[in-house]
């Protein structure tokens, strides 16, 4: 088979336009993100029932280090029949419906000026505007397996598999050019695609809040399930070397 | 740590108050040197990490009361920072460090205002009562506090102290218990407990500090206050509060043992003049001699 030869306006007007203009786009798009980011805020409410969460645990792990009474004067707080706060505490379920409420719904519409939008313009014009071109070679010969993936877009079953369409060179240096953005704009930047694709092919992004009610069920169960057994029965019998066997059977068995 | 870094190079003061800022170690008087005698005059240097240090500049500025440093800080933050509520918070801290409390305090409901779950403002109002010498209300204000953020042990710390400085044992060594559940293994935290139920007394209380003090040894063997607080819990239960015999002689033994580590350490820590002019042992001996009589005789 002859070999083709390119035409070097190719070079000028194809190969290196997609490349700056995929490079620019990724910049823009790193720099509106940070304009429209809003801050999430935490509501009180959330952060106390986190809290109240955390220590109702921890009571659980550690407080066998208590005295028998005062563990029993947290347990008896969280999980008082009439007066526990896990009992009284109510919450409405804090699934909200993003379709009713406004800040969600502003977040949701900025994702999609940010990220998905960019996608499809930039891509239906690469498409339009340079399509049917090859663009490059790469310099190793590959098998007949990668002809969709470099050669979107010209179908000719003849073709070398190593050459590389206009739409196909895009696609490569949207994923390619992760590293030279880490490089310019460092770490944790948004210009970055890839990520964007991730979730969208995992599906909705959106993970519903957890419930705080469920999440007050439980605890409350496994609180109430906790007994106490002080880890300081016979301390100092064990720190002056006579030990009473009565605590080591009984650490050994709730240990 | 700053022995191995030579502080007037910009790498290392630039690395060791970043390490500084990382372990929240407050080494106010060595932030302002290092600021005032290298990086300043590098600021150019230091990119974003800029801002962060003049805001930890800020703070020790006003621990070393050098208000005119602070001023220079919170300025050039407000420069860079318009409304945030970071740099506001800093203004009110300066306004407090001039005893400006109205001010600060319009400062941090202004903060509190924009956002409620902001933790700095509130505590801050805390240090504003307790400067002011209002321990009552700044108990009732961080108990507020502790019933949205139950899990911080630092508040939880604080208003330990404050109940110890208004003399409420009870509700102290409550304090004290969450912090024991925050981190069962540190033997401070069991030592204070000790001794906060040494303070309140009585048999039962004594009976815990005993156990308490014990755990702290026992954490840390090193520990010479818990030995003491041992040594004086268990004398004291077998002279006056033990039921019978058998308790009497567990205790006396418990404070035998103390007094033994007691010595242990001191002549192992110091040499035989020293120990002979401390009279800690000759007080030691006294206390152990008041044990083996019987009480009432």
């Amino acid at each position: 088979m002859a070999e083709l030869l390119l035409d070097s306006n190719i070079r000028v007007w194809v190969f290196l336009p997609i490349v700056v203009i995929t490079f620019l786009v990724g910049i823009i798009r790193h720099y509106v993100t940070i304009l429209l980011s809003s801050e999430k805020k935490s509501e009180l409410q959330q952060v106390a029932d986190s809290h109240a969460l955390i220590r109702s645990r921890i009571l659980r792990e550690n407080g066998k280090y208590i005295p028998k009474h005062a563990f029993n004067m947290r347990k008896s707080f969280f999980n008082d029949e009439d007066r526990g706060f896990f009992k009284t505490q109510k919450r409405e379920a804090a699934v909200k419906n993003p379709m009713t409420d406004p800040t969600m719904m502003t977040d949701m519409l900025k994702g999609n000026v940010t990220n998905v939008l960019p996608m499809i313009i930039i891509g239906g014009w690469i498409n339009w505007a340079f399509s049917g071109f090859l663009t490059t070679k790469v310099p190793f010969p590959l098998t007949l397996r990668f002809k969709p993936m470099l050669q979107r877009g010209i179908e000719l079953l003849s073709l070398d598999a190593s050459w590389v369409s206009s739409i196909s060179w895009y696609f490569l240096n949207v994923f390619g050019l992760r590293s030279m953005y880490t490089l310019i704009l460092g770490q944790d930047n948004a210009a970055d695609q890839t990520k964007v694709m991730q979730e969208q092919m995992s599906g909705s992004a959106m993970v519903a809040p957890p419930d705080p009610m469920k999440a007050f069920k439980a605890e409350w169960e496994a609180l109430e399930i906790c007994n106490h057994q002080w880890m300081l029965e016979g301390v100092e019998d064990e720190l002056t070397g006579g030990i009473i066997p009565e605590t080591i059977y009984i650490k050994n068995k709730f240990a | 740590m700053a022995e191995q870094l030579n502080l007037s190079n910009f790498e290392d003061a630039r690395t060791y108050l970043r390490k500084l800022r990382e372990d929240q170690i407050r080494d106010a008087a060595m932030v302002v040197q290092i600021w005032e005698e290298v990086l300043m005059n590098y600021a150019y240097n230091l990119g974003d990490e800029l801002w962060l240090i003049y805001e930890q500049v800020c703070i020790a500025a006003l621990d070393c009361r050098r208000p005119d440093l602070a001023m220079v800080c919170i300025e050039e933050l407000e420069a860079k920072f318009p409304k945030s509520l970071r740099v506001t918070r800093l203004e009110g801290m300066f306004y407090e460090s001039q005893d400006r409390y109205d001010k600060a305090q319009q400062l941090y409901d202004h903060i509190l205002s924009e956002d409620e779950t902001n933790m700095f403002a509130r505590k801050r109002q805390v240090a504003i009562l307790k400067a002011q010498g209002k321990i009552p209300e700044a108990i009732a204000k961080l108990n507020d506090y502790l019933k949205e953020f139950m899990t911080d042990f630092e508040a939880w710390m604080e208003q330990c102290d404050l109940y110890i400085a208004e003399m409420d044992y009870a509700k102290a060594s409550f304090c004290m218990e969450e912090l024991i559940l925050s981190n069962p293994h540190n033997h401070l935290y069991h030592l204070k407990y000790a001794e906060i139920k040494y303070t309140q007394g009585g048999s039962e209380n004594l009976e815990i500090a005993r156990a308490y003090f014990s755990e702290a040894a026992k954490l840390n063997p090193r520990n010479l206050r818990s030995l003491f607080g041992l040594l004086m819990t268990a004398s004291g239960l077998a002279v006056y509060q033990a039921k019978n015999a058998r308790e009497r002689q567990a205790n006396t033994k418990y404070a035998l043992w103390a007094a033994e580590q007691i010595t242990e350490i001191y002549q192992s820590e110091l040499n035989k003049k020293q120990v002979g002019e401390m009279k800690v042992m000759e007080t030691i001996e006294k206390l152990l001699s008041s044990l083996q009589l019987p009480p009432g005789n």
